[in-house]
């Protein structure tokens, strides 16, 4: 059955009872529940859909006779608000009660539909002009800081003269200056485990080879002899970049390198032990002079990966 | 009516005839909620609050935060000990940070166990997704700001799980970082995608998303017939915003009372050896780090499982949900595998945060 339209003509069994002004919609099943019948005779009455035999060419055919209109209730409109004061999602797509569309014509200059097409397109086109040229320019912007060249210098980071005992970890703390893009210079503190090795752990480190540094071009920098007693780590733990300590652990026995970000344990030669790390501790290049004074070059691998990847 | 309007009510008469501020208001008031209002449905709304608590602290931060390696941590140090109040507009701003977090976590559970995500509501869904990326993304941002330990060796460590992203991993957190290690360039990175970017994120798609969620409808509760529903129904207004409202006061008195309790006390300042300090990321990212301390994910692919592949698939499942799980029964009890899933990462997540804590003690 249609859906009965707002001002259709209403007819009881006997007579005409007048016409529709207003119908009735329910918010959740968005069906129309009730017409409102006003003119001769209708008097304003709330009438279920129930009582609606047909709906014909603007036509409401009720089942009921006109002297018992009476028994519905009057409409009390302060119980109502109109569709235009409510949100409810898809009313308009169900509800057909005005009759027929409400046009408005197109203007002349806008009935040429490829024109319309064409203009559309062309907003695309000329945002695309725009937004591509700028697109590399942009990225280069934002990529300038990304990669700079590694620092091969030697920085002083005290005296191995402190070391006692052999296959301990000593932290070394150290300054080093910082100059970054438009940045004053700056001094961030840095550490690094220094252990002198004995013959036994440094075969753990070394396995009878000496050890080789290179810079981005694959330049030798710097060569740890395999036969010198220190070794240093850098402070950098390579599971995912925290700062490691010395600990002893009494359920083990004995002194082991623990990170507390993520318990990796390694062995004072940097093998690991245990924990999620994937690789030993970084060995950095060292060099000490007759009297104990200790230099290092202070690099960073990249952490979390079975190889050793120089980024800094 | 009796009498003449006075001028108030000409100028709203004035306002009203060409803003249309009445049917717009009477929009946004009269809204069918199906079934009526409820408790359960004040999240969303809580929500939008807290953010817009967030906004305005943030802005009130500003004044005196300098986004600079050499100025960070004593401008964040300035307004706690000497700006007037200080103290408690960055201590909310830090609590109401973990606010939004329980209340999204919150959010989403409802709308998950509700059977809320199901068609026709799978965009709401899907845009709600993002939001929660960008909640996580303001949290990750704001940590690094004050400058202090805690912030660089979350950021250390977080950056780092990044890195460890196929392929474009090492890019994505030299992007991030503005070079290879964290300094300067981080800190105006993160401070810029912090106040600019993510609001600007945030605000598009909750419009959207609430947008989306007018157009669709409240989906009401999961069970009851038509007939039980449309007896109960309500407007939005008054008796949601009333419930809604109470819940904010209840938020704010919450946020208010934890930065009275334990206001933000900073660290040392900011620099690549950690001392003492053990590192360790905020409360809520607390399970992921567990996780990543389990044998099962050592090595580097284990790290790669278990810091991008698990929680990768793991929201590309929630994103995926509505597809998946098509059928129409929204009643919690009658959907066994959502309910069970929904324990169990529940308890997944409380298991390896309250382990994360016990682990504390035996690090001393």
């Amino acid at each position: 059955m249609h859906q009965p339209r707002l001002k259709s003509k209403v007819r009881c069994t006997d007579r005409e009872v007048g016409e529709i002004t207003h119908v009735i919609v329910d918010p959740l099943s968005h069906d129309v529940s009730h017409i409102v019948v006003g003119g001769n005779g209708g008097g304003g009455r709330q009438i279920p859909m129930s009582e609606v035999q047909s709906v014909v060419d603007g036509l409401v055919q009720l089942r009921t006779a006109s002297n018992a209109l009476a028994q519905f209730p009057p409409l009390k409109r302060e119980d109502y608000v109109t569709t235009h004061e409510v949100e409810i999602a898809h009313l308009e797509d169900h509800l057909h009660v005005e009759s027929g569309e409400v046009l408005v014509p197109l203007p002349t200059l806008e009935r040429n539909v490829p024109r319309r097409t064409f203009f559309m397109n062309l907003t695309h086109v000329i945002g695309a002009l725009v937004a591509l040229p700028l697109a590399f320019p942009v990225l280069k912007y934002l990529m300038k800081p990304m990669y700079s060249p590694f620092d091969n210098a030697w920085l002083k980071v005290g005296n191995v003269n402190r070391i006692k005992t052999d296959d301990v970890g000593m932290q070394f703390k150290y300054k080093k200056k910082v100059k970054e893009a438009f940045m004053p210079e700056a001094e961030v503190d840095k550490n690094v485990w220094i252990l002198k090795a004995s013959p036994a752990v440094l075969e753990e480190v070394y396995r009878g080879k000496d050890m080789e540094f290179r810079d981005q071009t694959g330049r030798l920098v710097w060569t740890n002899k395999k036969d010198v007693p220190y070794v240093v780590f850098s402070g950098k733990c390579p599971h995912l970049g925290c700062g490691y300590k010395w600990r002893k652990v009494p359920k083990l026995g004995k002194e082991i390198f623990l990170c507390p970000c993520h318990l990796s344990i390694y062995e004072p030669s940097g093998k690991v032990l245990d924990g999620p790390a994937p690789r030993p501790l970084d060995t950095l290049p060292i060099r000490v002079d007759a009297g104990g004074n200790v230099e290092i070059i202070d690099m960073e691998f990249k952490a979390g990966t079975k190889a050793q990847t120089r980024i800094v | 009516m009796s009498g003449q309007p006075n001028v108030l009510e000409k100028v709203i008469a004035f306002v009203d005839e060409r803003v249309g501020l009445k049917t717009l208001q009477a929009k946004m008031l009269n809204e069918p909620v199906p079934g009526g209002s409820r408790w359960a449905y004040i999240f969303g709304s809580v929500l939008l609050f807290i953010f817009i608590m967030q906004a305005v602290t943030g802005i009130l931060l500003m004044f005196y935060y300098v986004p600079s390696a050499d100025h960070a941590y004593a401008s964040t140090q300035y307004i706690i000990h000497e700006v007037d109040y200080g103290w408690f507009l960055l201590s909310y701003h830090f609590w109401g940070s973990s606010a939004m977090v329980v209340m999204v976590f919150a959010h989403m559970s409802q709308v998950f166990l509700w059977g809320a995500y199901k068609s026709p509501r799978e965009m709401i869904w899907l845009v709600g997704l993002a939001l929660f990326g960008i909640v996580m993304a303001f949290g990750f941002t704001g940590y690094l700001l004050p400058w202090d330990q805690r912030a660089y060796w979350a950021t250390t460590v977080g950056v780092e799980i990044m890195d460890k992203t196929p392929i474009v991993g090492d890019f994505m957190a030299r992007f991030l970082k503005g070079g290879a290690t964290p300094g300067q360039m981080t800190l105006s990175r993160f401070f810029v995608i912090h106040v600019m970017i993510l609001p600007a994120m945030l605000m598009g798609l909750a419009g959207l998303h609430i947008f989306l969620f007018r157009k669709a409808g409240p989906a009401g509760p999961f069970q009851g017939t038509p007939a039980e529903l449309k007896a109960k129904t309500d407007y939005f207004f008054p008796r949601q915003i009333w419930k809604d409202m109470v819940a904010m006061a209840a938020v704010f008195a919450t946020i208010c009372s934890l930065a009275f309790i334990e206001p933000v006390v900073l660290l040392e300042e900011a620099t690549p050896d950690p001392g003492e300090y053990h590192p360790e990321p905020e409360w809520y990212f607390l399970f992921l780090f567990q996780l990543l301390r389990l044998k099962i994910f050592s090595g580097e692919f284990g790290q790669f499982l278990g810091a991008i592949a698990i929680p990768g698939a793991f929201m590309a499942l929630l994103a995926a949900l509505p597809f998946i799980d098509r059928s129409p029964e929204r009643n919690i009890f009658k959907r066994p595998v959502a309910l069970i899933g929904w324990i169990a990462v529940m308890a997944a997540i409380l298991i390896f945060t309250v382990s994360a804590i016990i682990n504390r003690e035996f690090l001393d």
